[in-house]
C-alpha cells in the first residue's frame, strides 16, 4: 500500500485548499449537529418528562391537557382505585391538576408566548422525579405564589423571583426557581391547584389526574378500568405514550432539520469532490509513476478515498469543537398543546456520532468519483502529464 | 533491426502498436522484432514520434501491442491481468523518468523505499535496502533531503536509486540525461554504465542524445515505426551536418 505519510502530507503540501475543504466540511457537521441537537433537545425534553409507572388521566378525545377536563369526583374516584403506589406516610402517589395558559411577554421583545400554569398538590412533586428547588422558596398553600424553571425565569417577564405575573387579570409572585431534571415541567409555572381553580373560575374540575401504578402490570389495570368506565368519559394512557405524542406534533422539526443536513451534505460532497479532483488533476504524473512502480489500482483508490476521509474527519473535528464550544443553548418552541415548551438543545454523544457519520458520509462519496478517476487514468498519459 | 538471442530478457515479436486518433490508426510501431540480450545497455533514439516511448511502455507493460507478443525475463506481458502487472512491474522493473518523478512530499530515502512497500521486507530491511541504493548512487548525505533541496543531477541519481531498489532485471530510462545540464547528464551516465558493467542490470535507455547514446553497448534507431541500422558515428556526423 502507498504510504500513508504521502497522503497525509500531500495534504499539507496543499495547504489552503485543504483548510478550506476541512472549514466547509467543519461548517457543514456544526451545522447538521446544530438541526439534530434542535430536534434531539426536544425530543430529550419529551422523554426526560417521562416515568414509566405513571399514567395520565384526561377527558375522552382530549389530546392535551389544556383541552380536557376531570371532574373533581372522578379523580377522588380514581384515587381509591388499587394498584396506585403510595408515599412513605401511605398517601396515594396520585394527583389531580389544573392547567391554565398564561400570555406572558417575553424578555427579549420579540412577543408573548402562551405558558402553562399548572396548579399542583404536593403529591405532584413526587410525581416529578429529580423535583427540587433550586432557589427561593416553595410556594405556599393558599396564596398566589408560583414557582418558575430558571430556564423560564430567562425568557419571560415577570417570572424572576420577586417578580408578578398575571393570571386571569390576578397577580401571581414568583417566589422560587425549581428543576425536574429537564423536562416538559421545566417550561411550566407552578402554583397551588386550589387557588389557580378559584382565580381561573375552574373549580369543580381539574385538567388531568397523574398517578403511578406499583406495576407495569397494575399500571395496565388501571388504564383497562379507567378506560372501561363509561359514565366517567376519561382516558388514560401512560405517560410514555402521552408525551410520545407530543413529540410528534414536533415532527416538522425534526423533518426540517433532516431537510437541512441532507442538503448541507450534499453541498458539502461537491465542495469534498472538487477538492480531491483538482489534487488528483495536479498529481496526475505522480499516479502514474505510481502505477508504473507496480502499485494497483486498489491503492490508489484507497489512498486518494484516505485522503477525503483525513480531511472529513477532521472537518467533523472541527465541527463538533465549535458545536461543544457553543455550551448549553436554551431555547423554546411551541409544544403540542400551542404552549411554550423551553428546552436545551442536545450535544451528546449521539449527535456528535451522527455529524461525524456524516462527514465521513461525505469522504467517501465526494472522494470516490475523484478516486475512481485516479484509478482510471492511462499510465502513460498520466506520466506525460506536466 | 532483429537480433536474436538465446538468453534474451527482452523479446518483441512481431509487434505491431498503433493509436486511434479520430477513428483513424495511426501507426507507431510496425511488424517490430527485437530480442535484447540479458546484461545488455541499448540507447534507442529516433526522431520524435518515431516509437521510442512506445517501445518501453510495451517493455513496461504500461500498453499492450495492437499485435505480436512482449516477453520481458520469459514471461509474456499479454498473459496477465492489469493487477498481476502492477506486481510484476514491481519486481522487474526499474523506471527512471526524463522528470525524474520523485514524489515532491517524500524524502530522498522514502522516495527509494516507496517501490519496495510492495515487497514483503520488513521496515527495518526496507531502510537497509534504500540506504544501500542511495549509497551506489553517492547520496548517502542526502537521505533526508526532499527533491526541493536536490538538484536536477541529484534528484535523478535519487531516482536511478528508486528504480535500483528493487534488484529489478531491466532498467527502463526514459530520456534520463533531457533535463539536465552537461555535468549532471555526466554523471548519470557514468552511473548507468557502472551499474550495467558492474552489477550486469540491462538497461534499454531512449534518448535524444548521441552523447548519452555513445555510453549504451548498442545503439538502436527507430524511423517510422521500425529499427533501422545505424551507428553512432554516422548519426552523430549527420547531426553535425544539421548544426552547421
Amino acid at each position: 500500500m502507498i504510504p500513508i505519510k504521502y497522503n497525509l502530507r500531500s495534504l499539507m503540501a496543499r495547504k489552503i485548499g485543504s483548510l478550506m475543504t476541512i472549514f466547509g466540511t467543519g461548517m457543514v457537521v456544526w451545522a447538521s449537529i446544530f438541526a439534530f441537537g434542535l430536534y434531539g433537545g426536544l425530543e430529550k425534553t419529551f422523554n426526560t418528562s417521562v416515568s414509566p409507572l405513571d399514567v395520565l388521566i384526561l377527558r375522552q378525545g382530549s389530546t392535551s391537557e389544556t383541552a380536557s377536563a376531570v371532574t373533581e369526583a372522578a379523580a377522588r374516584e380514581i384515587m381509591t382505585f388499587p394498584g396506585i403506589a403510595t408515599d412513605d406516610q401511605g398517601n396515594v402517589l396520585a394527583a389531580p391538576e389544573l392547567v391554565v395558559i398564561s400570555y406572558i411577554s417575553k424578555r427579549d421583545g420579540s412577543g408573548n408566548a402562551n405558558i402553562t400554569v399548572r396548579g399542583v398538590l404536593p403529591n405532584s412533586r413526587l410525581l416529578r422525579d429529580n423535583f427540587k428547588i433550586v432557589a427561593g422558596d416553595d410556594f405556599r398553600p393558599g396564596v398566589r405564589e408560583a414557582i418558575v424553571s430558571r430556564a423560564l425565569s430567562d425568557r419571560f417577564q415577570g417570572l424572576r423571583i420577586g417578580e408578578e405575573f398575571i393570571v386571569q387579570d390576578k397577580p401571581f409572585k414568583v417566589v422560587g426557581y425549581f428543576e425536574s431534571g429537564g423536562g416538559t415541567s421545566e417550561s411550566e409555572v407552578w402554583t397551588d391547584q386550589r387557588v389557580l381553580a378559584q382565580v381561573a373560575n375552574r373549580t369543580g374540575a381539574t385538567s388531568s389526574v397523574q398517578l403511578r401504578a406499583v406495576s407495569k402490570d397494575a399500571q395496565q389495570q388501571l388504564i383497562d378500568r379507567i378506560t372501561a368506565d363509561e359514565q366517567v368519559a376519561l382516558k388514560a394512557v401512560t405517560e410514555e405514550q402521552y408525551y410520545s405524542d407530543l413529540a410528534e406534533q414536533s415532527f416538522f422539526i425534526k423533518m426540517i432539520g433532516q431537510i437541512i443536513a441532507f442538503f448541507l451534505t450534499l453541498g458539502a460532497m461537491f465542495a469534498v469532490a472538487n477538492t480531491m479532483y483538482g489534487a488528483i488533476a495536479s498529481r496526475a504524473r505522480e499516479i502514474g509513476t505510481l502505477r508504473a512502480l507496480g502499485f494497483g489500482r486498489f491503492s490508489i483508490l484507497a489512498a486518494f478515498l484516505l485522503e477525503s476521509l483525513v480531511l472529513c474527519v477532521l472537518g467533523a473535528l472541527l465541527g463538533c469543537a465549535g458545536a461543544l464550544l457553543l455550551g448549553e443553548i436554551r431555547t423554546g418552541t411551541m409544544g403540542g398543546s400551542f404552549t411554550e415548551v423551553v428546552f436545551s438543545f442536545n450535544f451528546g454523544p449521539d449527535v456528535l456520532f451522527k455529524g461525524a457519520l456524516l462527514a465521513v458520509v461525505m469522504g467517501l462519496i465526494g472522494g470516490f468519483a475523484p478516486a475512481l478517476r485516479a484509478v482510471r487514468m492511462k499510465v502513460v498519459d498520466a506520466l506525460r502529464e506536466v | 533491426m532483429s537480433d536474436n538471442h538465446a538468453e534474451s530478457i527482452v523479446a518483441l515479436l512481431n509487434v505491431s502498436k498503433g493509436f486511434m486518433r479520430d477513428k483513424l490508426e495511426i501507426p507507431v510501431l510496425t511488424n517490430t522484432t527485437l530480442h535484447i540480450p540479458k546484461g545488455d545497455f541499448v540507447a534507442v533514439m529516433g526522431p520524435s514520434g518515431s516509437g521510442k516511448s512506445t517501445l518501453l511502455n510495451l517493455c513496461a507493460g504500461l500498453d499492450r501491442p495492437t499485435t505480436g507478443k512482449v516477453i520481458v525475463n520469459g514471461q509474456d506481458l499479454g498473459e496477465l491481468s492489469e493487477a498481476r502487472l502492477s506486481k510484476w512491474r514491481s519486481e522487474n522493473l526499474g523506471f527512471i523518468f526524463q522528470m525524474y518523478n520523485l514524489m515532491p512530499v517524500l524524502s530522498a530515502q522514502e522516495n527509494v523505499e516507496l517501490p519496495l512497500m510492495l515487497t514483503p521486507l520488513s521496515r527495518a530491511e526496507r531502510r537497509k535496502h534504500a540506504e544501500a541504493s542511495l549509497r551506489i548512487v553517492g547520496l548517502s548525505d542526502r537521505a533526508d533531503h526532499y527533491p526541493r533541496q536536490l538538484s536536477g543531477g541529484q534528484e535523478q541519481r535519487v531516482a536511478i536509486a528508486r528504480a535500483l531498489a528493487n534488484d529489478p532485471v531491466l532498467l527502463l530510462a526514459d530520456e534520463p540525461t533531457g533535463n539536465l545540464d552537461a555535468t549532471s547528464a555526466q554523471e548519470v551516465l557514468d552511473l548507468l554504465e557502472s551499474l550495467n558493467e558492474q552489477f550486469g542490470v540491462t538497461i534499454i535507455m531512449v534518448t535524444h542524445d548521441p552523447k548519452a547514446a555513445r555510453r549504451a553497448k548498442r545503439l538502436l534507431h527507430l524511423e517510422k515505426g521500425s529499427f533501422v541500422q545505424a551507428d553512432i558515428e554516422a548519426l552523430e556526423t549527420s547531426l553535425r551536418g544539421v548544426a552547421r
